[in-house]
Parts: structure tokens; C-alpha cells; sequence
């Protein structure tokens, strides 16, 4: 299929329409329609994951690309297309939304309008992975705010819109930032590609050839006293970093994740924080190639503290879910010093992690959803040998616990042991000493896994909760996808790094160039 | 041909308009005003054909007739855009259930003579045709404020709105007497070019001479346009004028007499500051005149914004948006350039839509809910989900995100600032629409996350509620393919071409 990418993206958007067609009340076709919905581009997705050829995105090219002008008066296109970084991610994003669906289905308030909300998010977020074009990228990147924003406040718990509006503000603070920056590079684009001047792979060519330095905007470029290439990288590194979320700008992810209901958690953690770092890959660090490399080393650090920071705050935590969201403020900060080292290895490993820690909290915060169906709250020290009456949970929490903490044989230990040992192979000293600092919030995420299954899983079983149903067929089915892909990528890492090596390789290169 | 009936044939438009004032005001005499429905629904054929009078005039050249009136695609931009926007208002009133149906013929007759003000107003150079355009369109406006004239909060609204409208016209017609006695004449063209070989008249000796009086005499001057346009420091009426007003008459504030302060301001600066000016000191100061632009754009964004954030009453908030919106407006004004101003004009095609629909929508709850406090709109979004999901996409434009018209008009904004070095300002602008997400999407917040106490069923206003919906679809049309919207403004640019 030539269009196929379209085709994925905005099926969820005619299930959208479907759904808001159908009446209030038949609830059971309303579901089916968001199966359906979701399920063709699965469907379609896993078929071009394990279609495509991996040297289709090798030199910084794209596969599937489609290519229609859009607004002509700004010159933005719908240019569409994927290579080994996004392709694995959109299919995590059709796994995810797939099993968000059944994942939803203990949802009682409003189901019309929370399954179209959900299918809306769909087309954003697929939207942003295959987007080439920078004004069509910023478009489907705050469309999928406003679901967000209602997913969250309407279904949320008991600060929602507390919660839902931080989330809003935050995210949008830094999307007015990085539109800001986008401006400056499209007027700089005018005179390089007047045909493609929002065309994310033009700019990264017009970058490499040292192009867009901001000379050709008034003042030469300077905004508040800083050099161009200083201010629009910060700008675009900001609106990405706060999505993902880099410290210090990860404080509405606590409150996000807590308020959210769960399968809301899942896709939020599992695929919504991907955008940042995907956002940073494709059209952040490769257009400003000096100024990253320049500010590489202050990146890296930020990732690092997020990993220790995340991981001993998680630590503290006594909210199961609170623990849960830290551990990803913590597995987000691998991609930021990955990337940061600029070796193929530490690329590959942030981009793995990506995808890893999509699955793995995807998974984690499944586990907390199960529990708080039954007990309604989420104390870590309230619960106690829940081993006994719940066994397949406990089976399911434990690997999923093994896959987070990043034991071997789990794709979070490979993503993990590659950032390490490519932010190691870094010629710069300073990478080496920030690679030891960073093992210090490996240990701790062990930690504060095992505490939280000792405490929520062994000791002695509370009488309230003897009576407590295992985990039902619906439940089970939403969590093992996602258990089996963490075990697959961990034992045959090769399946997903073969598709993303060439283009990630190609990455490096342009990275690496912004030093010379 | 007789240039008399040349300029009268240039003129039809407002003629037929003028006709159309004095038809409806001596209908609804004979009429004894017993159904004044008809008058409003004479109003709209009436305005349907001026509007397609209009309409066929886009892209003539521009022609001057009686030497002061200008008959161009600029003026006729706007022109169109007020009868579009009288004849959405008079949709409103014949839909607003508080209003009394009967002897209420006038209100028509006053839009129209306001309607009437503007077109004078957005179509001349010269001064005095302006004042007179502005005082029309005021004095009409002052009578509209205060029409429900047994209620206190109206009364007062027309006072409040006359003594700033006297005021600030005061000051504004000063300073035209000080720049006249300067330069020697009241049309803007001649004001620019003359240089006075002999005697030293236009602006250039002037400014040569001294630039402080010029300097005193432009402030002034802005002052009436500040005032139109609620820009600071004459922003003051705005809130209690427009909550105090009918809602109808309020959206007319809004929409029709902010944007003819828009387009005559752009006139004012265009004829006098464009950014390539013919002469040195004339871009020297207009440097300085697009800088003091550029400040009040910041202020009046930020004020407008931070004030509208503690509002309980939409109407209030609606007010206070309309303040950062004008902000938002002189970041075009104040970059002096062909795209600079073709971005306010995009950005006023935009606020005509959102602000249409977000005060329409304002007009439907004050109907079912009787109260315009946003708190009392909870849960309502599930009783009227059509109508409040529409008020979604107004609030989502008005915040300026995609895929809405709102954030096309301000990335066109965004992008004149950034091109013309103003890159200060666009990111107090862009700051500044984080804030006003938090105010817009309080009454988001209300319609659908909280929790409804009141037993009321929603009010069924097909008709309404369906003008409301399509507005609410072209606010994303529009944001989504924008190129039609784009080419019409470019086609009837004020400097370009």
C-alpha cells in the first residue's frame, strides 16, 4: 500500500466519527467500533514492522513517504514517512492503543465520549512519529493535548483537573517555545528550500551544510542577548525535554499519572513520554547540530539526574502509582544521556529504551490499575501478602518488576546496558564519571521495585483482602503482550536494533559532525 | 461622466445601508412596532444585498472620489467583514429568548447606522471623514449600550462608554488639530508626500523641525484608536461596557467596532510609517512610533490576559480576552510591513469567527442559565454537548492551538514578529497564550469536568444551536486549510502588491 501510513493514521479518526454518530446507550457497539479502530492499524502496523527493510532508512532516508502540499501560502506539506527511529515506536503506539481499549473497558462514566477522546489521541500521536513536514509535526503535536486534557479531567481521579490542566500548561509552555523556534528556522528555509520550507529532512541537510545559523534573520539572529543557534536549541530542547520529562521540568508527571485513570497512565507512560524523546531525535538535535554538540555533555547530566533523582524519589514514594510514574522520570533519563554521548551504541540504547520502557511501565502501571480496582487506594504500606490470594498477579508483577529494574534477559536490561556502555565509550572524560553516577539510580530502581513487591506481595496476608479475585481474563490479556515483548526484545535485541541501526546510524554521523 | 454621480455610483453600498437604516426605523413607526422580527429579518435581506454589492467589488483598484473617500479591496475587506458580523448579531438578537420581540425596531436601525459609521470610517485617509465615521459609529454604539435602558447595569454601561468615547475622542481630535496646524492638511497621502519646497508643510519639514510636537500630536491621535480598539491605557470601559451591554450589542463591540478600529489604524500608519519610508527621518521615527506600537501590544496582551484570569462572569473573561486580542493584533500593526498587516487582518478574520461563536455561545447559556458566571455552566456540557463542543473549539482558537483558525492567525502574527525583530515581543505573546489557556479552559473545565446540580434541561434552539455548530466547524475548517482566507486578505492587502 502506498499510503499506508495515511491509512494507519486516521483509521482511528473514522472510528472517532463512528463513535460519535453512534447513540449514548449502545454502549457494547461503541467498544466494538474502538476495537476495530484500533485494531486495523495494529494490524497494519505489525505488518510494516516486520516488512520493513532496515536500509530503507539508512543515509537519512524515509520509507512510505507521501508528499502533498498543503497550506501553500506558508508552503507546509502533508509529508509524511518513517525510518528505523519512528517505525518502532509507531508500532508500540498501535499495540498500546489496541490494548488501552479492553484495558478501558472497566470504565463506566461517558463511554461515548471517552472512546472517541481516545481514538482522537490515536491520530496525534501517530501523527507526530510519521510527520517530516515541521508545521504538520506541530499540528498533530498539540491535537493530541486537548484529549489529553479531558481524558484526564473528566475520568481522572480525585484532583483531576488540577492534574489535567497542570499537564496542559506544562506541555503547552513548551510547544509555544518550540513553535517560536520553528518560525526562525522556516524563515531562514525560505531562501535554502522555497519549495519545502518546513521540511524537517530539508533542515537537517540545510544544518549539516552549516546553513542555518540565523544569519539572514534581523539582528543576525540574536533574541534576548543569545546567539541564534544558543536560544532556538534551547527553545526546541525545552518544548521536547518537558514531555519527556527531563528534570527539572518533570513535576507534572506526578500528578498526571496519579490523577489519570489507569489505562490513561499506561498510554501516557508508555507512549506519550516517547514523544519527547522522539522529538528530540528527529527534529531537535540533528537541525541545531552545533549547539547539541556544544551542550551535549549538559544534556547528559540533565538524564542523569533524572535517573538518580527519579529513582530515589520513587524510592520514597508510599503511593504505589506515585512510585511508578518516578520510575519513569528515571528510565527517561537513559535516552538523554544515550543520545547525549554520541556513539552508536548510546543512540541505539536510547532508542531501545524507548521502546522498552513504553512496554515495561505500560505493564507497571497495569499492575497498579489491577490492585486499585480491588482496594481502591494505592498504599504501598497498606497491602501484604497478596501472594496468597492472588497468585498469577504476583507471577505477572514480578516479571514485569524484573523487566523495569532491567534484569538480563529483559529488553530493558539490553537498552540500559548499551546507553552505559555507549555513554562509556564517549571520548569525553565526563561521560565516563556520569555513566558511575547514573549506576547509583540502577541500584535504586532495583531497590525500590523489590520493596514495593515485598511489601505489596510477601509478609502476612491482611484479612480484608483475603477474598480478592486473581486477575480476570481481560486484565491478563492487556498485560502479557507486553510482558512477551519485553522477554522477546531482551533475548533477541537484534529484532528491533536491526531496524533502527542504520538510521540511528546515520544520526550519529550528523551529531558527531556538529563538532567539526 | 459627472464626477458627482460617479462618486455616488462608488458609493452604493453605504447608500443602500444608509437607505436601509431609515426603511427599518420608519417600518417599525408605521408598524407601531408590534412585530419587530420583520425588521430584523428586513435587516438581513438588506445586508445580503449590500453584502454581494460588496462582495463583487473585491480586487478593483483602489479609486479616491470627493477627494477623501477611498473606494479600495482594504476597505471593502472590512467592509464585508462588519455586514457579516451585524447580520451574525442580528441572528443573535432574534434568537435571544431575554429580549422583548416588540418595539424594539431601533435596534436594528442603530447597528446599521453604526454599520454605516465604519464603512466610512475604514475607507478614508483623511481625518476628518475619519473623526466623523468614528463618532457616527460612537454615538450609535453609546445608545446600543445602554438599550435595555430600565436596567441599571445597561444605564450605566452607556454612561461609562460615553464618557471615555468623549474623552478619548477629545484627545484624539486635538491631536488632529495640532497635526493639521503642523503639517497643513488632514489627508494622511498628502500629510506624508508634501514636501513644501517654499512653505514648510506635510510631515517631513515638521519632523525635520522638531520631532516633539509630531510625537505629541501621534500620541494623542492613538488615543482614539486605542480607545476603539481597547488597547491600555484605554481599555477601561471595556469590561463594565460589555458586561454591562447586551449580549447582541456586545458582540458587535467585539467583533464589528474593534475591527474598524483596526483598519483604521492600519490606514493611519500605513499611510504615514510604512517600514520603507521615502524619506530618512521619516522611517527614523517610524522606528520609534512601531516601537511604541510594539510596548503596548506587550502591556495590553499581558493586562488584558492577567485580568481576564480572575473573572467568575464569561462575559467579563470575554472582555478581558478581547483586550489581549488587540494585543495580539499590534504585533502586525506595529511591524509596519505589507505581511505585518495582512497577519492582522488574518488574525481579525480569525477573532471574527472564534468571537462570534464564544459569544454566541455566552447568549445560549445566559438564555437557559440566566447567568453568565462560569460556575454555573457546570456539567452543561453533557446537557447541550453540540453547542458546548463548538464553545470547545472557540475556547481551543482563542488560546491559539491547532487545528484551529485562532492558531493560524498568530503563527502568521508570530511570524512577522520574528521576521521583523521583534522577537521580544512574540515571546511575550507566546507566554502570554499559556496564560490565557488557563482562563479559556476554566470554562472548558466547567461545561465538561465538573459535576452537574441543576435539574434544568438544555434549551432547544435548533436554529441557533446550528448557526453556532457551523461556526464552530469553519473555526477548524479554516484552521486546517487556511489558503482561501489567506488569498483573500492577500487580494485585498492594504501595502502589498
Amino acid at each position: 500500500m502506498e499510503n499506508i501510513l495515511s491509512v494507519i493514521t486516521f483509521i482511528p479518526f473514522i472510528g472517532m466519527l463512528i463513535i460519535c454518530c453512534l447513540p449514548k446507550n449502545s454502549v457494547g457497539l461503541i467498544k466494538g467500533v474502538a476495537l476495530v479502530a484500533t485494531g486495523i492499524p495494529l494490524i497494519l502496523a505489525t505488518q510494516l514492522y516486520f516488512g520493513y527493510d532496515p536500509m530503507a532508512g539508512a543515509d537519512g532516508a524515509y520509507a512510505y513517504v507521501e508528499q502533498i502540499d498543503w497550506i501553500t501560502g506558508i508552503g507546509a506539506q502533508y509529508h509524511v514517512g518513517i525510518d528505523g527511529i519512528s517505525l518502532p515506536l509507531v508500532w508500540l503506539t498501535s499495540i498500546l492503543l489496541f490494548l488501552g481499549v479492553p484495558a478501558s473497558f472497566g470504565i463506566q462514566k461517558s463511554q461515548k465520549a471517552y472512546y472517541a477522546l481516545l481514538l482522537l489521541l490515536e491520530v496525534g500521536v501517530f501523527g507526530v512519529f510519521i510527520s517530516l513536514d515541521y508545521f504538520l509535526f506541530y499540528v498533530f503535536w498539540e491535537i493530541m493535548l486537548l484529549p489529553m486534557y479531558f481524558l484526564i479531567g473528566i475520568w481522572g481521579g480525585p484532583r483531576r483537573e488540577y492534574a489535567a490542566i497542570k499537564f496542559f500548561l506544562y506541555t503547552l509552555a513548551g510547544s509555544v517555545l518550540l513553535l517560536i523556534a520553528v518560525i526562525a528556522l522556516r524563515l531562514q528555509m525560505t531562501d535554502i528550500a522555497p519549495e519545502t520550507p518546513f521540511s524537517i529532512p530539508a533542515m537537517v541537510a540545510a544544518a549539516s551544510e552549516g546553513l542555518l545559523t540565523g544569519a539572514s534573520l534581523p539582528n543576525g539572529g540574536l533574541l534576548l542577548g543569545m546567539e541564534f543557534s544558543t536560544w532556538a536549541f534551547w527553545f526546541l530542547f525545552i518544548g521536547f525535554a518537558i514531555k519527556v520529562p527531563v528534570f527539572p521540568f518533570h513535576t507534572w508527571l506526578p500528578d498526571a499519572h496519579v490523577q489519570a485513570p489507569t489505562p490513561i497512565s499506561v498510554i501516557l507512560a508508555g507512549i506519550l513520554l516517547k514523544l519527547g524523546g522522539y522529538g528530540m531525535m528527529r527534529a531537535c538535535f540533528p537541525i541545531m547540530p552545533v549547539a547539541f554538540y556544544e551542550n551535549a555533555y549538559i544534556l547528559a547530566i540533565l538524564g542523569v539526574i533524572s535517573i538518580v533523582y527519579g529513582s530515589f524519589v520513587a524510592l520514597g514514594q508510599t503511593d504505589f502509582k506515585r512510585m511508578v510514574a518516578y520510575s519513569s522520570v528515571s528510565h527517561m533519563g537513559y535516552v538523554l544521556l544515550g543520545v547525549g554521548a554520541m556513539t552508536v551504541w548510546g543512540a541505539e540504547g536510547a532508542a531501545m529504551q524507548m521502546f522498552a520502557h513504553g512496554t515495561s511501565s505500560a505493564a507497571m502501571f497495569m499492575v497498579v490499575g489491577v490492585i486499585y480496582d480491588r482496594a481502591h487506594h494505592r498504599d504501598l504500606n497498606g497491602f501484604g501478602g497478596l501472594s496468597q490470594p492472588m497468585p498469577v498477579y504476583w507471577g505477572l508483577t514480578t516479571i514485569c518488576f524484573f523487566a523495569g529494574l532491567g534484569l538480563p534477559t529483559m529488553s530493558g536490561f539490553i537498552a540500559e546496558a548499551l546507553t552505559l556502555v555507549g555513554a562509556f565509550q564517549s571520548d569525553d572524560i565526563r561521560f565516563q564519571a556520569l555513566v558511575l553516577i547514573s549506576i547509583i539510580g540502577v541500584v535504586i530502581t532495583a531497590a525500590f521495585l523489590l520493596w514495593a513487591i515485598q511489601r505489596v506481595f510477601l509478609g502476612t496476608l491482611n484479612e480484608k483482602y483475603k477474598d480478592y479475585p486473581d486477575m480476570n481474563f481481560r486484565e491478563i490479556f492487556c498485560m502479557v503482550p507486553l510482558l512477551i515483548l519485553c522477554i522477546v526484545f531482551g533475548i533477541f535485541p537484534n529484532l528491533i536494533l536491526d531496524v533502527m541501526h542504520p538510521s540511528l546510524d546515520h544520526l550519529v554521523t550528523l551529531l558527531t559532525a556538529g563538532g567539526n | 461622466m459627472n464626477p458627482y454621480i460617479e462618486g455616488m455610483q462608488a458609493l452604493a453600498p453605504e447608500l443602500v445601508l444608509t437607505a436601509l437604516a431609515l426603511i427599518v426605523l420608519v417600518a417599525d413607526l408605521l408598524t407601531k412596532g408590534k412585530d419587530s422580527r420583520r425588521m430584523g429579518y428586513l435587516t438581513l435581506a438588506g445586508l445580503a444585498v449590500v453584502g454581494g454589492m460588496l462582495a463583487l467589488r473585491l480586487g478593483e483598484p483602489s479609486q479616491t472620489y470627493f477627494g477623501m473617500v477611498i473606494v479600495d479591496s482594504f476597505g471593502t475587506f472590512f467592509k464585508l467583514f462588519t455586514v457579516a458580523a451585524v447580520a451574525v448579531v442580528c441572528v443573535f438578537i432574534l434568537s435571544d429568548k431575554n429580549e422583548r420581540k416588540n418595539g424594539i425596531g431601533e435596534y436594528y436601525f442603530l447597528l446599521l447606522g453604526a454599520s454605516v459609521g465604519i464603512f466610512f470610517m475604514v475607507s478614508t485617509n483623511h481625518l476628518l471623514l475619519l473623526v466623523l465615521g468614528l463618532e457616527l459609529l460612537s454615538l450609535a454604539s453609546y445608545a446600543l449600550a445602554g438599550f435595555h435602558k430600565g436596567q441599571r447595569k445597561s444605564a450605566e454601561a452607556a454612561m461609562k462608554y460615553v464618557v471615555f468615547g468623549g474623552l478619548s475622542a477629545g484627545i484624539m481630535v486635538y491631536g488632529i488639530s495640532l497635526l493639521y496646524g503642523m503639517t497643513g492638511t488632514l489627508d494622511l497621502a498628502e500629510m506624508a508626500t508634501l514636501a513644501g519646497d517654499s512653505i514648510p508643510t506635510g510631515l517631513v519639514p515638521q519632523l525635520y523641525l522638531s520631532a516633539m510636537p509630531v510625537g505629541v500630536a501621534m500620541v494623542m491621535i492613538l488615543a482614539g484608536f486605542a480607545y476603539k480598539m481597547s488597547v491600555v491605557p484605554f481599555h477601561f470601559w471595556t469590561p463594565d461596557v460589555y458586561e454591562g451591554s447586551p449580549t447582541p450589542v456586545t458582540t458587535f463591540l467585539a467583533v464589528a467596532s474593534k475591527a474598524a478600529g483596526v483598519a483604521a489604524l492600519l490606514r493611519f500608519v500605513g499611510a504615514l510609517f510604512p517600514v520603507d519610508g521615502v524619506d530618512e527621518i521619516i522611517m527614523w521615527y517610524g522606528d520609534r512610533f512601531g516601537m511604541l506600537i510594539a510596548v503596548l501590544a506587550a502591556v495590553t496582551m499581558t493586562l488584558g490576559n492577567l485580568s481576564a484570569l480572575r473573572q467568575q462572569s464569561l462575559k467579563r473573561m470575554l472582555a478581558y480576552s478581547s483586550i489581549a486580542h488587540a494585543g495580539y493584533i499590534l504585533i502586525g500593526v506595529a511591524t509596519r510591513t505589507s505581511e505585518g498587516f495582512d497577519a492582522a487582518m488574518y488574525y481579525m478574520t480569525a477573532y471574527y469567527f472564534m468571537n462570534l461563536g464564544a459569544f454566541g455561545v455566552l447568549l445560549y447559556f445566559e438564555s437557559a442559565l440566566g447567568s453568565d458566571r462560569i460556575e454555573d455552566m457546570r456539567g452543561f456540557g453533557w446537557k447541550s454537548p453540540l453547542i458546548s463542543i463548538a464553545m470547545v473549539a472557540f475556547l481551543v482558537s482563542l488560546t491559539g492551538l491547532p487545528p484551529t483558525i485562532g492558531f493560524y492567525g498568530k503563527y502568521l502574527l508570530f511570524k512577522v514578529g520574528v521576521a521583523e525583530g521583534l522577537g521580544w515581543l512574540v515571546i511575550v505573546a507566546a507566554l502570554n497564550s499559556v496564560v490565557s489557556l488557563f482562563y479559556y479552559f476554566s470554562v472548558a473545565k466547567s461545561l465538561f469536568l465538573k459535576e452537574s446540580n441543576d435539574e434544568r434541561p438544555a434549551l432547544s434552539q435548533p436554529l441557533f444551536a446550528g448557526l453556532l455548530t457551523a461556526i464552530g466547524v469553519l473555526t477548524i475548517f479554516f484552521g486546517l486549510f487556511p489558503d482561501s482566507i489567506q488569498e483573500l486578505v492577500e487580494m485585498c492587502s492594504l501595502l502589498g502588491s
